[in-house]
């Protein structure tokens, strides 16, 4: 007891800086040789320490009630509740902003969706209106033309009335036949027949899809050339002039008469005519005629939504596809001379021509 | 340039609170307060806690101060008020179990280190505070008088009735031996 309390004050001595130098030299000593001496010697130090600490905290305890004491609580209450309500309203108005904020986006990408999706299909909808008017065979005509492949043995063609059906008409007396792409795209055999019950195998020799052109070529041995009776007339022909077209929406030859309704075709397109004849599926490819008997235009569709309009490639797109051809197997040119059927009753004139109007089957 | 300007007053009154000023802490104090005091108030506190946290704010600033080692970042608002803000959160996560204080979009500095080292500090506190409450009279005032309010031997002997200093002395080193017992006692313990 005694000598800890010694060593204690010893160490307070040491700490304090009472000691002499000799004295601070033998106490460095023993705390070096002596670890448990050294060990006391910092646990005073930590202790002293944490007093001090203490004290200080606690003094700095009692200053602060002072100040806090001094404070005006019921002024500094009243600016805190006041200031409160305030952060208040501003976070509700701030609420309010962002909920209209993300209303307002809502509104707004629905509205841009809904326009997109009506555009869509407002799109979908005119190429809807448009529609080819090659026709799709069905059985009911499978004996007819049974019957007919009797009578006319020489006949190869298949008893199948084919897959689709559209018109095609000469372009030259050795057997070039001009048609819409639509009607022999995608087929594997094309037969085309005539008024008279004549048919031939063709192939397409030559494609534009641009114009929705096809030109033909009958393959057959049994095929006799003719001259063309009517020539193409590739200027553009005025508005409301009177036309004509012949075509096989049935196995049947078709007489329609019409004229030209505006100089543009489907959706402003330049390359055609739209014009207000009475078309049907069966009819695309068929030759357009002007009084004088020239071709002015190939029928290419019709628009669904409407009755009587129909639409014809420009005569000019036919030359055009012609003159492009490979020479090897261009058709003879049999354009320059007058149309035969100038002048002739309309009556005559479908006798001339409906032999140069074929139907053209399509085998896919 | 004001944001300087500020800090530079900041450092002025730091330096004041670490050598005791008290005209810096009252500036500190009444300059902060109110709007910790807002703070509170806002999120489910009273007033008395807006005092605790508050000065314990204050504590762990002047702890930092006195070690030396703090360079102020921020405005000394700032981090008072972020300091502040963790502490009422630990608070309230403790006592109520509630975990979200709503996140305002004010200027927050993270101050849990800070907090962390101030917890372990306070331990420490609390560990002396409890010794020195348990030493008992009169060792607890002889050692405050001497070691804390730096009064002389010959006062306290005077104070005591001792006959002379060096009596009171080997009073106080009795009273520290039995405060150094029970304080390590718990310190070793408790780490």
């Amino acid at each position: 007891m005694k000598e800890d309390l010694f060593l204690i004050s010893e160490i307070e001595r040491y700490l304090e800086g009472e000691m002499t130098v000799q004295e601070k030299a033998a106490f460095d000593e023993l705390r070096r040789t002596n670890p448990q001496i050294n060990r006391q010697v910092e646990e005073h130090q930590l202790l002293l320490q944490e007093l001090d600490h203490m004290g200080r905290r606690q003094q700095l305890q009692a200053q602060m009630d002072a100040i806090h004491g001094e404070l005006d609580m019921s002024a500094l209450r009243m600016e805190a509740m006041e200031a409160n309500q305030a952060a208040k309203r501003t976070r509700i108005r701030r609420r309010t902003i962002t909920n209209l904020a993300a209303a307002a986006c809502i509104a707004l990408v629905t509205s841009l969706s809904t326009i997109a999706i009506l555009q869509n299909n407002s799109r979908n909808k005119s190429t809807a209106q448009y529609e080819d008017v090659r026709r799709v065979l069905n059985n009911i005509q499978r004996s007819q033309n049974a019957l007919i492949n009797d009578i006319k043995d020489k006949n190869k063609a298949p008893v199948n009335p084919g897959t689709y059906g559209g018109t095609g008409f000469a372009v030259s007396g050795n057997g070039y036949i001009v048609t819409n792409l639509h009607v022999v795209a995608g087929a594997d055999s094309i037969y085309v027949q005539n008024t008279k019950g004549e048919a031939f195998k063709a192939v397409s020799v030559f494609e534009d899809i641009s114009s929705d052109l096809a030109v033909l070529k009958i393959a057959d041995s049994t095929f006799k050339g003719q001259p063309l009776p009517y020539a193409l007339k590739p200027q553009s022909i005025t508005l409301g002039e009177e036309v004509f077209t012949m075509g096989y929406p049935r196995d049947e030859i078709v007489y329609g008469k019409g004229y030209i309704s505006a100089k543009t075709g489907f959706n402003g397109d330049t390359t055609a005519y739209q014009v207000s004849i009475p078309v049907n599926p069966g009819n695309s490819g068929g030759p357009l005629l002007d009084a004088k008997g020239d071709i002015v235009g190939i029928i290419t569709g019709k628009q669904t939504t409407a009755d009587g309009i129909a639409f014809a490639v420009k005569s000019a797109h036919l030359k055009r596809l012609l003159d492009e051809m490979p020479k090897d197997k261009q058709p003879k040119k049999e354009w320059s001379h007058k149309s035969k059927l100038d002048g002739l009753s309309r009556v005559d004139q479908i006798k001339k021509v409906e032999e140069f109007v074929y139907l053209v089957k399509v085998y896919n | 340039m004001k944001h300087i300007q500020d800090i530079g007053k900041d450092k002025d009154l730091l330096l004041g609170l670490a050598k005791n000023d008290g005209k810096s802490l009252e500036i500190i104090y009444s300059e902060n307060f109110p709007v910790v005091l807002r703070m509170i108030l806002q999120h489910n506190g009273s007033e008395d806690d807006a005092k605790d946290v508050f000065q314990e704010a204050i504590i762990v600033l002047y702890e930092k101060v006195c070690g030396g080692d703090f360079t102020l970042t921020s405005r000394l608002k700032t981090f008072l008020y972020s300091v502040c803000r963790h502490l009422w959160l630990k608070k309230l996560q403790s006592n109520h179990g509630l975990y979200a204080l709503p996140v305002e979009l004010e200027e927050i500095i993270p101050a849990t280190d800070v907090i962390d080292e101030h917890e372990a500090k306070d331990e420490q506190y609390k560990i002396m505070e409890h010794a020195m409450g348990s030493l008992g009279q009169p060792c607890k005032t002889i050692l405050e008088d001497y070691y804390l309010h730096k009064k002389s031997m010959q006062e306290i002997a005077e104070k005591f009735g001792y006959t002379n200093s060096e009596n009171a002395k080997t009073q106080k080193y009795k009273c520290l031996m039995r405060l150094k017992k029970i304080f390590f006692d718990k310190y070793n313990t408790s780490l």
